[in-house]
């Protein structure tokens, strides 16, 4: 047995060329359709458990994805916008945390996501390094956003113009570095937290500006009309928030009228969760209550219908790599009929020939379903991270 | 022998692949909860409401310097930080603490315990907004927020506290509710006595040292004036000439102060006179007793006002 296996190695080994294309070949037949598979099903954890985590998300009422892919992965369009008062809707029940969220602006490439403090205990965020934001005009960047942004705890960011045509728009806001987190191989290492109140001093809806009653601000005065100033556009505003001018920022009405993206909204059991959407259940309701993972479902459902076209496609594919292989290996003995009457001349029994052409494929096609095995491993263990890569671009 | 030893590599690399750890976990940002509730309050009454009504189980944190007005105090980031980690925030409402508005505070935890009484705010007069542009909405002209001055007010705020208590300390429902009871008690007989005093004292005209009375002379319908002078400040001429105004118009014999003032002011006042009484807001935690009982030395301010208008 050892000299039929000898031979065969020989064999092959003389032929590399021809070898490593044949285990090449076949590995990538047995492994594509695998490794595609190990893919797609983290893709689906990955996208599954963020949105397990997440129990209901609301917002107003349209396209129930983009609200979903913006409130959990920051990216997609602006869903419709609501305002805080859906927020503090959601909070007067007393059937749920109300945690709103802004996602609208960016910094650089990186998603600013104006929130509260409840998102970082219900994420259960980590610092790597200095602490939450206290104040106006600070900020806690995601990992990535630091490595992106290039900034850490002391540093700055500044906001990007919605558009570059905006002319008229918004000044950028300079916002003070005050922490970094720890990765979570989610969309929140990509993000830029501030306080609700910093996106919409981002937005120009709070803002500070010089004391419109001080006489060295009479240029930039419209017209008084009793207790009330008119001021036109020429009024400069801060664009960086400092311990000197934190003081002159201020609200134009009421909070609760002011711009949100959505509410996650977190129940306090499961009564009161089901009680909440019971609650948008009226027609002429203006707002949508969604569970992400009923979203996310249908998305991952679109997925795996493509992955089984690929797949399909894969297999075909491989059906005719495997009958060019069983080619190549009929046409093979026949260019070695030669060597094989050399064998039979010179003591080598028809079986004993016959074991060593065996084994020559034999080895062939063991090796390349072990490295096939090897790969699948290896892409198992790196897909989360392959996935988080992907999956945050 | 390549392939074999190309095959050893790869097996080597999956062990060192399967084998590698994750980062060690680190602390997460909520501290450990402590074994008491811990309360943070933005007001020396609110502090006072709250440890009334938490008794032990609650621990009540109300950390601006005694010398602050904490209307216009502004917390450090160490500070703001503090308030971050409590269980529950107590708010006075009717913007308050200006530095609320410009801090991150977890809004789970807050509580405006005027919430429920929003339709009985005292909106300021007399205060210079703007807007941008003829259609940009303007900005709020604000809200009287001594709130605490009328008791009626300072009882709905107790009962906001309680409640906000109750909810997070389910297993003190019974013990929070009698001490509400108590608390409320206090507050009517407080009342009481303001509103008997003030009966006495009718239209007689009374002058304020600050614009921090608006829910006292609401509550008892008193002819006050509230000017802006400071108990530490001498008063120069241009506030004795406005005083003077008012004086031509109500000629008061009366002037309450939110603390002791000056021998020359009381001195200047003495002249025209008017007699100085100390009438405390007790906004911050007073030195030495309770905001229950500057608030009966008070009345007692109030009660010797109305004595002296009978006897007049």
């Amino acid at each position: 047995m050892r000299d039929v296996l000898f031979l065969a190695w020989r064999y092959l080994a003389h032929n590399r060329v021809k070898t490593v294309v044949l285990v090449g070949s076949i590995m990538l037949i047995v492994y594509l359709p695998v490794a595609l598979r190990v893919l797609v099903t983290q893709s689906a954890t990955e996208l599954t458990s963020r949105a397990e985590a997440t129990p209901l998300l609301v917002g107003a009422k349209g396209s129930p994805l983009e609200l979903a892919l913006s409130s959990l992965y920051f990216s997609a369009d602006t869903p419709e916008l609501t305002t805080h008062a859906e927020a503090s809707r959601i909070a007067a029940t007393n059937y749920a945390t109300s945690i709103p969220l802004y996602v609208r602006f960016k910094a650089r490439s990186q998603p600013i996501v104006g929130t509260t403090l409840d998102y970082f205990d219900f994420r259960s965020l980590r610092f790597a390094e200095g602490r939450n934001m206290t104040m106006l005009g600070e900020c806690v960047l995601g990992s990535r956003a630091a490595e992106i942004l290039e900034a850490g705890v002391g540093g700055s960011v500044v906001s990007s113009p919605e558009s570059v045509f905006d002319i008229a728009g918004v000044y950028p806001l300079k916002m003070h570095v005050v922490g970094v987190l720890e990765p979570t191989f989610t969309a929140d290492d990509e993000a830029v937290f501030v306080d609700l109140k910093t996106a919409w001093i981002v937005q120009g809806l709070v803002h500070g500006h010089q004391d419109m009653a001080a006489p060295e601000a009479a240029p930039g005065v419209l017209a008084r009309e009793g207790d009330t100033i008119i001021a036109n556009a020429s009024v400069v505003q801060y664009t960086e928030i400092t311990p000197d001018n934190i003081d002159s920022f201020h609200f134009h009405g009421s909070l609760d009228d002011y711009p949100i993206s959505a509410v996650i909204a977190v129940p306090h059991d499961q009564k009161s969760g089901t009680i909440l959407m019971g609650r948008y259940e009226a027609p002429d309701e203006p707002m949508q209550i969604l569970k992400p993972t009923t979203v996310i479902d249908e998305l991952l459902g679109t997925i795996f219908t493509v992955q089984n076209f690929v797949v399909a496609g894969m297999l075909l594919v491989g059906f005719a790599a495997l009958a060019t292989a069983s080619l190549v290996f009929i046409l093979s003995l026949r260019l070695r009929q030669r060597e094989i009457e050399t064998m039979a001349r010179i003591g080598g029994s028809r079986l004993r020939v016959a074991g060593v052409l065996v084994t020559e494929v034999a080895v062939v096609i063991g090796m390349s379903i072990v490295l096939a095995g090897i790969l699948t491993l290896l892409t198992a263990r790196f897909a989360p991270a392959v996935v988080r890569v992907l999956l945050l671009q | 022998m390549r392939l074999a030893s190309s095959f050893a590599f790869i097996l080597l690399l999956i062990i060192a692949a399967c084998g590698g750890n994750g980062p060690e976990p680190t602390a997460p940002i909520a501290e450990e909860a402590p074994d008491r509730l811990l309360v943070y309050t933005v007001s020396y009454p609110l502090a006072y409401f709250a440890e009334r009504l938490g008794g032990a189980e609650v621990e009540v944190v109300f950390p601006a310097p005694p010398d602050e007005d904490p209307a216009f105090w502004s917390p450090d980031a160490e500070t703001i930080a503090a308030y971050q980690n409590a269980d529950l925030i107590l708010l006075n409402g009717a913007g308050y603490a200006k530095w609320v508005e410009r801090a991150t505070l977890p809004s789970s935890r807050l509580v405006d315990t005027t919430a429920n009484a929003a339709d009985r705010l005292l909106e300021l007069s007399g205060t210079v907004t703007h807007s941008h542009g003829p259609e940009g909405e303007h900005e709020h002209q604000g809200w009287a927020f001594t709130t605490w001055l009328d008791p009626t007010l300072a009882i709905e705020q107790a009962r906001a506290v309680a409640a906000a208590l109750r909810s997070r300390l389910p297993e003190s429902d019974a013990g929070i509710a009698e001490r509400l009871v108590a608390l409320e008690d206090d507050l009517t007989a407080l009342d009481a006595r303001f509103a008997a005093a003030a009966e006495s004292i009718g239209e007689e005209p009374l002058l304020f040292s600050q614009p921090v009375y608006q829910y006292f002379i609401h509550r008892y319908q008193l002819n006050g004036h509230e000017i802006h002078w400071e108990p530490d400040v001498e008063p120069d001429g241009k506030m004795l000439s406005e005083l003077g105004h008012i004086l031509d118009h109500d000629a008061a014999r009366w002037m309450l102060w939110e603390g002791v003032p000056m021998d020359a002011t009381v001195a200047a006042l003495d002249e025209r006179e008017i007699s100085s009484v100390v009438f405390s807001p007790c906004a911050n935690t007073p030195a030495q007793v309770d905001w229950l009982t500057v608030m009966n030395a008070n009345a007692e301010a109030l009660e010797t006002i109305a004595a002296a208008h009978r006897s007049h």
